[in-house]
């Protein structure tokens, strides 16, 4: 690849690129996100090239193998434009007849469109299915269109643009005070403007400083970070050296957690490619700016997500947080002044350097702008990545994208924020999301988890989930968070056992004050936000579990019992065949029962029966 | 000349020298604050989170341990208020809970207000100060212990779970270790523990102060041992 050295010389290349693109040749997208490949992308794309191949038609259609496009759920995924005909959960054997009917006929394979689980209907245009029509698409839109690591794919959709703006043009306070007028909050989970840390590093005197990319992104079911870096990784080196620049570091690290393979190499490739082209390393498009990144691999600990931790593991000590009485963007990496952003902070920094601060601002509410990306799962018709304007209702995430309730039960709650986020209730739904109005309401934006929860859920046993999983990944260090809440999981289990007392609320309460007073770092700080938010919204449900031994929601296993409806029960036997611990008892076509000494509660017996004869009480 | 800097420490005004820590900087002063994972002369780390106080940061009061917080001209430090007390109270709860047989944090349960704890016993023989860790990493140099595994595993252990050659021998680890440090003499068998407390300090408090205790107000809420001993 030819160096680029001057900015001038970038938008040249860039008009080349351009010319050489045809916007009528047909293209086919394959969706190549970690999602689409686990559910057998790469058969089809092998199968499609081949086809492509045997019928003489490369060159008519261009082919292009792109990030995530958030609909995980469908996938894999396949776009034809210009029609924009979506087709999901394509396999190599309808290859073939995607190629006839529609690369070569221009017609439609029904059964592979799009069938909208709220209105039955089938749908034949990527646009128009309500999923991505509810969403604004600002970062996720870019995942769709780029071959991840491709830079000149990235310089032809307008990429190092920004760059070359801000090193042509801007000052570094300007750019400081771009993303102080667009309000760029951290996208990582604290929702800290970005602005602020960027001008404290920059105003702290230091021979040497550095920025970092936050992509450790231990949450269960998050991978916003994950997609964003392994379909567009040059929009984050993009929004890095811009930060550079901006703060005055010479060197910054993308700390990537090793269960990325396919992140840490779109990565790896980009930054080769930058640093080929001279949008990275010395001398950045002539500007006498000089900059250059690396790659840290984490070791895969939820805490080395936590800004003193990751760097400890980035200078190769063990990742556990230190206190931060100094701050990191004083005193970080190697003691120098550091910079750590999300990677989803970073990517928006290009998008405002081309679009403005007003334009960024546009979006969102009063109190956070911009986009947010979620990871909506759970209980829900669709779930995937999506991508809306800050402030938009927890209402129209769960149902105009989401579509409501996936199996017709009634969705009571949203946990959001991750592991140490909240559970709001469903008449806090027409909350705003926003940093803020979650946060002020028990939960968090958090890194953008979204779990929905319908009435078959617990939430004691939500609660202990999650703090099962935080007590797992605390580091250990500190008494309030190793200790504390392994006291509230003793606490919460005996409760969802049926051994629950009075006076454990007041205990839980307790301990969760403390440990979220007195804990080292923010982990343990937040650790008790699940029992804090459930006892706050759902406190009658501890209440039935410790006083009536009940569990409405039928999940505890020592609180509830299987039993056989006599009317229904056909006497089919099939339950008995079933239960491997020999709990039913009963002659053939005569109505069976349940020994409930013997019952171990494994719901097999449900599954079984034909006649829905067998019910948890 | 050691360059000093102003602090406030309830109230009373201390010229502090630079780049000490506030607790080293109150223990010096004649204010005890409880604490159980600092050793004197082995670098911090905030692991018992008992030497918590309050540092006023732009008018509010943010809890943080002092053993990890360093002297700034002009810091105010509250180390006894009505919250920090319970809040201390709390975390010693959770501490003699897990390790009813240490006799230092027995004592140091006893005087943060502890009578009873509101969970079961559960006995254990380390308390993961860490000052083990810490003597023989930061001070010797000898690198032979450290901790291994997180959340509810984390534990101490020498390298591949042997003692390793280069282990200096010099028993550093055992003398500071909380746990055996004058041992009890009637351990409490499992099942059986309970909130004792009978034994003398274990810390070093204001013992070694003499001259300079101000009987500070934090006696009234943490029985520090002049105080006791004067009733
Ligand atoms: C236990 C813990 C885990 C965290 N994990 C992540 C993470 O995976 N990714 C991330 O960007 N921030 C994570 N954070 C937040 C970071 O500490 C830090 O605030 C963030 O990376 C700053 O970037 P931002 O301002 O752009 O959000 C975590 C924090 C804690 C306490
Ligand atoms: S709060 Fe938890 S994760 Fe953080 S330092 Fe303490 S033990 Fe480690
Ligand atoms: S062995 Fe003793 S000194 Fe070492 S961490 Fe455990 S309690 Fe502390
Ligand atoms: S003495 Fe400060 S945390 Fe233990």
């Amino acid at each position: 690849m030819k160096r680029i050295n001057t900015v001038e010389e970038l938008e040249s290349r860039r008009d080349t690129l351009l010319q050489e693109q045809d916007s009528d040749t047909l293209t086919v997208t394959l969706c190549g996100g970690t999602g689409c490949r686990a559910s057998g992308a790469d058969p089809v794309m092998d199968a499609l090239q081949q086809q492509l191949k045997e019928k003489g038609l490369q060159d008519r259609v261009s082919v292009q193998v792109t990030g995530c496009h958030g609909f995980c759920e469908q996938g894999p995924i396949m776009v034809i434009d210009p029609e924009n005909t979506l087709y999901c959960q394509v396999t190599e054997n309808d290859v073939p007849e995607i190629v006839e009917k529609t690369i070569e006929n221009g017609e439609k394979v029904d059964r592979l469109l799009y069938r909208d689980p709220v209105s039955d209907e089938m749908i034949e245009k990527e646009a128009d299915i309500p999923f991505y029509k509810a969403q604004d698409r600002v970062l996720l839109g870019d995942n769709r269109r780029l071959t991840p690591g491709n830079i000149d794919d990235y310089i032809a959709n307008g990429g190092y643009a920004a760059l070359g703006q801000v090193l042509n043009r801007m000052t570094p306070e300007e750019v400081i005070g771009e993303i102080k007028n667009a309000d760029l909050r951290g996208r990582g989970g604290g929702g800290f403007p970005a602005a602020r840390k960027w001008e404290t590093c920059r105003d702290t005197p230091s021979a040497h400083k550095y920025v970092i990319c936050n992509a450790d992104e231990g949450d269960p079911g998050a991978y916003m970070d994950r997609s964003i870096l392994e379909g567009n990784p040059h929009a984050v080196i993009e929004g890095m050296i811009i930060g550079a620049y901006a703060v005055g570091a010479q060197y910054g690290y993308i700390y990537v957690r090793k269960e990325y393979p396919l992140a840490v190499s779109h990565t790896e490739q980009a930054v080769k490619q930058a640093r080929e082209a001279g949008v990275l390393g010395e001398n950045i498009l002539g500007s006498g700016f000089s900059f250059d990144v690396e790659i840290a691999r984490g070791a895969g600990a939820f805490v080395c997500g936590e800004s003193t931790a990751l760097m400890a593991s980035v200078e190769g000590k063990v990742g556990e947080p230190r206190p931060k009485d100094v701050h990191t963007v004083e005193a970080g990496l190697w003691n120098c002044p550091t910079t750590l952003n999300n990677v989803e902070t970073w990517v928006n920094v290009p998008h405002i350097m081309n679009k403005g601060a007003n334009w960024f601002a546009s979006k969102g509410n009063e109190s956070s702008k911009g986009t947010k990306i979620f990871a909506l799962t759970g209980q829900v018709k669709n779930t995937g990545l999506v991508e809306v304007d800050m402030g938009t209702s927890l209402n129209d995430i769960i149902y105009k994208i989401g579509g409501g309730p996936h199996n017709g039960a009634r969705i009571k709650a949203v946990q959001t924020g991750g592991p140490s986020g909240g559970c709001l209730p469903e008449n806090k739904f027409d909350l705003p999301v926003d940093f803020d109005a979650l946060t002020e309401a028990g939960s968090m934006v958090g890194s953008g988890g979204m779990v929905v929860l319908d009435e078959n859920t617990c939430m004691v046993d939500v609660a202990k989930y999650f703090l099962n999983f935080l007590q797992e990944e605390s580091c250990g260090k500190c008494v309030p968070c190793r200790v504390g809440i392994g006291r509230m999981l003793e606490i919460l289990t005996d409760i969802t056992e049926g051994n629950g007392k009075p006076e454990d609320l007041d205990v839980l309460e307790q301990l969760a004050w403390t440990i979220s007073e007195t804990s080292l770092c923010a982990l343990g700080k937040t650790a008790p936000n699940p029992v804090v938010s459930t006892l706050m919204y759902f406190r009658e449900e501890y209440e039935k579990h410790i006083r009536d031994h009940q569990c409405s929601a039928g999940v505890c296993r020592n609180l509830v019992e299987y039993r056989i409806d006599p009317d229904r029960c056909t006497g089919c036997g099939a339950c008995l065949k079933a239960c491997p611990h020999g709990a039913v008892e009963g002659e053939k076509k005569q109505v069976h029962t349940i020994k409930q000494d013997l019952c171990e509660k494994c719901g097999i017996c449900k599954n079984v029966c034909k006649f829905d004869a067998i019910s948890v009480q | 000349m050691e360059k000093r800097v102003n602090i406030t420490i309830d109230g009373v005004h201390i010229r502090a020298p630079e780049h000490t820590s506030v607790l080293d900087t109150a223990i010096e002063f004649g204010i005890c604050i409880p604490h159980l994972c600092h050793y004197p002369g082995v670098p911090d780390i905030g692991a018992c989170r008992l030497c918590i106080v309050e540092n006023v940061v732009r008018g509010k009061p943010r809890v943080t341990t002092s053993c990890t917080l360093k002297v700034r001209e002009g810091m105010e430090i509250h180390t006894n208020t009505d919250r920090i007390q319970q809040l201390r109270k709390n975390v010693a709860e959770m501490l003699v809970a897990e390790a009813p047989n240490s006799k230092a944090v027995q004592d140091v349960a006893v005087r943060c207000g502890v009578t009873d704890v509101p969970y079961k016993f559960h006995n254990e023989e380390c308390v993961l100060c860490g000052r083990c860790v810490r003597v023989c990493n930061d001070v010797w140099q000898a690198k032979a212990l450290g901790f291994v595994g997180r959340g509810r595993d984390r534990h101490v252990a020498f390298p591949f779970e042997k003692k390793p050659d280069f282990c200096k021998h010099c028993e550093s680890c055992v003398d500071l270790c909380p746990m055996n440090r004058t041992p009890c003499p009637g351990p409490m068998k499992k099942g059986e523990e309970f909130v004792c407390g009978q034994c003398e300090s274990q810390l070093s408090m204001a013992e070694d102060v003499d001259d300079s205790c101000v009987w500070c107000r934090l006696g009234d809420g943490f029985g520090c041992t002049r105080k006791v001993q004067a009733q």
